[in-house]
């Protein structure tokens, strides 16, 4: 049983992380054809990324939560 | 690594209680945000003696942090979102020296503890509650919960009851993250390995400073201008 359970630990983390690494990409990806294509947007383009990042990194984060509460009921 | 390896991580990521004062027991978050209010104390006791119209050193950067808030207040609520610069600064400045306390000896950020981030967005969600009544009213405060169609008000009441959950948790996991990160590092290789993970884990600190004070911005613009 205890097994299973550092599986889904382990697991939680990486699926979580697997769809926030796509996500945060593609978000860049717009950032920096924001940015190439008007220049003197950027600090507007740069604010709004940052925080578009801070979102999908807080999905990641609020599964490793779990993942944490799993580790330390073992 | 085994078992009580693991075992060993958990005693060096958990605070530990210093003193009792009364019934009360003291952890070391709590001493550790009374150092970091001290210093900024002094900092700002310091600035304030000397202030001149050209502003040189300290002074400067602090100036360029108040006009970057005030640019923002002004982008998402026009001129009478200058009025909410103390409680944004503050947030901003306070998250950031404590999440900037890896580089004060022997301590370990206080916003590692579940209880401190709890406490900034439970304070800082019912501040923005309470701004939105007070601008709207308390009837236009209820009817905004049915806005777009009366179908949508638990989806609403949901929303905004989870804005204090993922604010606090966003900032806690980013830095307990970092901790533990550092803390199993730590224990394979003492000296070098945990170098680059520090340094990401300072300039995570200093963003999510930053996103905690900005979402703070967004949710009290979305009671003055409405969805």
């Amino acid at each position: 049983m205890n097994g299973l359970a550092y599986v889904g630990a382990a697991l939680a983390v990486c699926l979580a992380a697997l769809g926030s690494g796509i996500g945060q990409g593609i978000a860049t990806r717009g950032a920096m054809e924001g940015i190439a294509r008007q220049p003197e947007a950027s600090g507007d383009i740069r604010t709004t990324l940052i925080l578009a990042l801070a979102f999908m990194e807080a999905l990641t984060l609020f599964s490793f939560v779990i993942s944490i509460l799993l580790w330390t009921k073992i | 690594m085994g078992l009580e390896a693991l075992q060993h991580l958990l005693e060096h990521v958990r605070p530990a209680v210093l003193f009792y004062l009364g019934p009360v027991p003291i952890y070391t978050t709590v001493v550790n945000t009374w150092i970091v209010m001290i210093i900024l104390f002094l900092v700002a006791f310091f600035i304030s003696r000397r202030l001149s119209t050209i502003p040189r050193g300290i002074q400067n950067l602090l100036e360029m942090v108040a006009d970057f808030f005030n640019d923002l207040l002004e982008d998402n609520m026009g001129k009478e979102g200058r009025k909410y610069l103390p409680l944004v600064g503050t947030l901003f400045i306070f998250i950031l020296f404590l999440n900037l306390s890896w580089f004060i000896p022997e301590m370990k950020p206080p916003t590692t503890d579940l209880s401190t981030t709890v406490g900034f967005a439970v304070v800082t969600i019912i501040l923005v509650e309470l701004i939105g009544i007070k601008k709207k009213g308390l009837g236009g405060y209820i009817k905004h919960f049915f806005q777009p169609t009366p179908a949508l008000f638990v989806l609403n009441v949901i929303e905004e009851l989870v804005k204090p959950v993922s604010l606090s948790l966003r900032l806690f996991a980013n830095m307990f993250g970092e901790k533990t990160v550092v803390a199993a590092l730590l224990l394979m290789f003492p000296l070098f390995l945990p170098i680059p993970v520090m340094a990401l884990g300072v300039i995570m600190g200093i963003i999510q400073a930053l996103v905690f004070s900005l979402l703070t911005v967004v949710y009290i613009a979305t009671f003055i201008h409405g969805h």
